[in-house]
């Protein structure tokens, strides 16, 4: 958890933020602030979110709090980062089987950056998936478990 | 032979008496004598009448350059109030000495001798200019004496209306007054009465003198329309040094609207600042994601975002559609079990395999 990243307690706050937030990316970061993969994100996004502040806003939602959101963003690893524009889900390919969220934590600063940066340019040019500029290697790998077959 | 400087010319030759005989210079000195004698011409025409004017400091100070003497002479006798025109000129002319040069100058520059008698005056001339001229100043101050006679009269007459002018209108407000006193009862009144005429009779007197220095003569006031006294005595005036009009706050708005702020122009600040967002706003590109979303619509309790899940195909909106369905289907199935005590039936849920 960072001191510095606003909380999003309750659905109503996570709704005013994905309604509220105009022109810029939206990230919500799920999971717990006792995590230790979790503290390890969040130090990445407290530290990159002044330089990022014109292109995105990142907020810090606990996984308990907000049992709908977890059930509708289908979050089964903690941390997943879930990215939104203008009200509308962004998919990103990661190389990974989920495109609707990121899953774990960035490598570096730097990541997280080009990141947000792919995703605003292609948000701004109307896509609606776009695709990662980060390494696969850096990215987490992770069994997608399909709940019911 | 030497070296000779021609006056005339303005030049040195080495001729000797040569150079006069030449072309150049005899043609130049006719130039110059013409030019002299136009102005013993003019000076011979004052001779029979002299005239005599005011002092002019601009023209009367003139000198001009006798070429005989080759000097400079005072044109005109002056002693800073009349002027003799053109006596100085008589007077050298009427020397001995420049009659000398003269004919030296003939000589010398074997000029025309028809035209030499022309710029010398004689004796007699002189002797009769001089009685003339006295004649002359005299009328010329009788003349200035009348002129400054008339002037006085007219000064002495303006001063004589004005006068009059007055004196009408203190006798009219005595009158006035007078009338008004023996209407009154009270005694005492007519202190406060007698004050007033002086009182208004000073107001009246200084609105007099003003209109009186405002109006240029009698003459000419009578083309002009009079709107009456400007009474400045309770706001004062431009000469008593007041506050310009529109530098006091108008009193008849502030009395009606009772102390609220002046009306402000142009938008509030919130508008103002909604207006700048707007403009950003356009500068975007029209094709980018969400921008139909409206960010301040009302939403209920259980609106969620567009999500596209992981598993499905077709279209965003499905996906919470579906995701409605089972949170439904979920909670009919948990009622159903709390009620019945059977076990809650497996759900089954198909789904693609694609991703979107």
């Amino acid at each position: 958890m960072s001191l510095f990243l606003p909380k999003l307690t309750c659905k109503k706050d996570i709704d005013e933020v994905i309604k509220g937030v105009a022109e810029k990316v939206v990230v919500l970061r799920f999971g717990r602030d006792e995590d230790s993969v979790c503290l390890q994100l969040d130090e990445i996004l407290s530290k990159s979110a002044h330089d990022l502040s014109n292109m995105a806003s990142i907020y810090i939602v606990d996984v308990d709090k907000a049992p709908v959101y977890t059930r509708y963003f289908d979050i089964s690893y903690i941390p997943s980062t879930v990215f939104f524009f203008n009200g509308q889900h962004m998919k990103v390919d990661y190389g990974s089987p989920d495109h609707t969220k990121f899953v774990g934590s960035f490598k570096t600063k730097q990541d997280f950056m080009d990141l947000i940066e792919v995703i605003y340019r292609g948000a701004m040019r109307g896509k609606m998936i776009v695709q990662s500029p980060i390494d696969p290697r850096n990215i987490t790998k992770y069994d997608l478990l399909y709940h019911g077959i | 032979m030497g070296a000779h400087y021609c006056a005339i010319c303005r030049q040195t030759t080495f001729d000797g008496k040569g150079h006069i005989f030449g072309k150049s210079h005899q043609s130049r000195l006719r130039v110059v004598l013409h030019k002299f004698i136009e102005k013993v011409k003019e000076a011979r025409r004052t001779l029979k009448k002299p005239q005599v004017e005011k002092y002019d400091s601009t023209q009367h100070d003139q000198k001009f350059w006798c070429y005989c003497c080759e000097l400079e002479v005072q044109r005109h006798v002056t002693d800073n109030n009349m002027t003799v025109l053109c006596g100085g000129l008589i007077e050298h002319m009427a020397t001995a000495e420049h009659r000398k040069n003269t004919h030296k100058f003939w000589w010398d520059n074997k000029a025309d001798p028809k035209l030499r008698d022309k710029v010398i005056i004689t004796e007699e001339e002189t002797e009769r200019f001089k009685s003339e001229v006295s004649n002359a100043l005299e009328t010329f101050v009788e003349v200035e004496d009348n002129y400054i006679e008339q002037q006085a009269e007219f000064i002495r007459r303006q001063e004589k209306h004005r006068q009059d002018v007055l004196q009408s209108l203190l006798e009219h407000e005595s009158e006035a007054e007078l009338t008004n006193g023996p209407n009154g009862t009270n005694v005492s009144a007519e202190d406060p009465v007698r004050f007033q005429p002086e009182g208004s009779d000073q107001q009246q007197t200084s609105r007099f003198v003003d209109s009186m220095a405002g109006a240029p003569g009698p003459a000419s006031g009578m083309n002009l329309t009079f709107i009456g006294f400007q009474d400045p005595s309770n706001r004062g005036n431009v000469h008593t040094g007041a506050v310009p009009p529109w530098l006091q706050d108008d009193d008849p708005l502030e009395g009606s609207s009772g102390g609220t702020a002046p009306p402000e122009i142009g938008p509030s600040l919130q508008d103002f600042l909604k207006q700048k967002e707007r403009e950003k706003l356009k500068k975007l590109p029209p094709n980018r994601v969400g921008a139909n979303f409206d960010h301040t619509s009302q939403t209920d309790a259980n609106w969620l975002p567009s999500f596209g899940r992981v598993w499905n195909s077709g279209r965003r909106w499905q996906s919470r559609h579906q995701y409605r369905q089972e949170e439904d289907h979920d909670n009919r199935a948990k009622r159903k079990s709390d009620h019945s005590a059977e076990a809650s039936k497996r759900v089954k849920k198909t789904r693609n395999y694609d991703i979107t």
